[in-house]
């Protein structure tokens, strides 16, 4: 198995893409709440019109003209930064598709939660607040994981011979192991185990 | 997808020509983003402070206008520097002056997100804005065109450098 993290030259494009991702999500952030505001109820606001601002409630053409950009734009960032992920492998496969699931699951509930506010439910606000927070600490924690992926983390002093990184399972078998007892190097039977018929190993692995 | 950060050989050969449509395209949106800045009178610094400033004091750009160019512009900026810095190392291109390219790509687009801010924060400089509109899609088309320069009809491009 390769050491997770990208090759030396594709580091550099990784990391302007996890900087480039933050400004996204930071200017994204600071436009939620010069637009929409900050809580739900200055949301349902936004959506549904309100008189103490002097709005009236969004048309189609308006919150279509948000969402058109958005349905591409924000998948493909996905789409892009998962395969990214994975390629690199700092990411077990179970989370990683946890992680893209959600982040997709998230995008879509941003943008429909706009589309229900104004025809569906009011309440639908709060979905809208969730799903944007939600999806901007996903953009973090992508950006982090890209960030992990171009700088890997430096190779363990008990790290194998062939300098691959020794799993925390098996580690912690050889710490626990009688006398430390390494069984990688012992094979069946040790680590003080007894073959039938046959007399343990000792530390050398020798009978 | 997978070729930009593992880029073998087979892998590249096959990218070629999707490749290719992508980096024309790509161009495409380049010079249609400068026209369109252009055609709004972009490329005067007159015209930018006009636009940003207001005729008058208080009729400047609202800020949220402001933020909302920077997050369209460091989403299209972003995915044009990742694509085109994972392409940079299978060019022919030397690797310091592919690495300069990138360098300089990234720098113009970063100063030309953050130009408004500071047209709108100084009351003026609008020359500075003018010098981002060039610089940025000029380095991202030299970074196209370096590529292009590989993945079209020349030689093939280089898989081991890519591996750095």
């Amino acid at each position: 198995m390769a050491e997770p993290g990208l090759p030396p030259a594709q580091r550099a494009p990784a990391l302007v893409f996890a900087g480039f991702l933050l400004l996204v999500a930071s200017s994204a952030a600071v436009l939620f709440s010069e637009k929409l505001g900050t809580g739900p109820a200055a949301v349902r606001d936004f959506y549904l019109g309100s008189e103490a601002r002097f709005t009236g409630p969004r048309s189609l053409a308006g919150l279509l003209e948000t969402a058109v950009p958005h349905l591409l734009a924000i998948p493909l960032a996905i789409f892009a930064v998962s395969h990214v992920v994975a390629a690199a492998g700092v990411l077990g496969a179970a989370r990683l598709r946890w992680l893209t699931r959600l982040s997709f699951a998230l995008a879509l509930l941003g943008v429909a939660a706009g589309f229900g506010i104004r025809w569906l439910a009011p309440w639908l606000a709060w979905a809208k607040v969730a799903a944007f927070l939600g999806l901007e600490a996903l953009l973090l924690a992508w950006s982090a994981l890209l960030a992990a992926a171009a700088w890997p983390p430096p190779r363990p002093a008990s790290a194998g011979r062939a300098g691959r990184q020794e799993p925390r399972r098996q580690r912690r078998r050889r710490l626990h192991a009688p006398l430390g007892v390494d069984e990688q190097r012992l094979g069946p039977g040790g680590g003080g185990e007894r073959e039938p018929g046959r007399a343990p190993l000792d530390h050398h692995g020798l009978r | 997808m997978r070729f930009l950060v593992d880029p073998g050989a087979g892998r590249l050969a096959r990218a070629r020509a999707p490749v290719r449509a992508f980096l024309a395209f790509a161009a495409l949106a380049v010079l249609a983003h400068l026209l369109q800045r252009a055609s709004g009178g972009g490329l005067s610094a007159e015209e930018v402070e006009l636009h940003y400033l207001g005729a008058a004091p208080g009729e400047g750009l609202p800020r949220a206008a402001l933020w909302e160019e920077l997050h369209a512009g460091a989403f299209l900026y972003g995915f044009l520097l990742f694509m085109v810095g994972a392409l940079l190392p299978t060019c022919r291109l030397r690797r310091a002056a592919g690495q300069a390219l990138f360098a300089a790509a990234v720098a113009a687009s970063l100063a030309d997100l953050g130009a408004p801010f500071l047209v709108t924060a100084l009351g003026g400089a609008g020359a500075v804005r003018v010098a981002t509109t060039l610089l940025a899609p000029l380095a991202l088309l030299a970074a196209v065109g370096a590529i292009l320069a590989t993945f079209g009809a020349g030689a093939p491009p280089r898989p081991e450098r890519a591996r750095g």
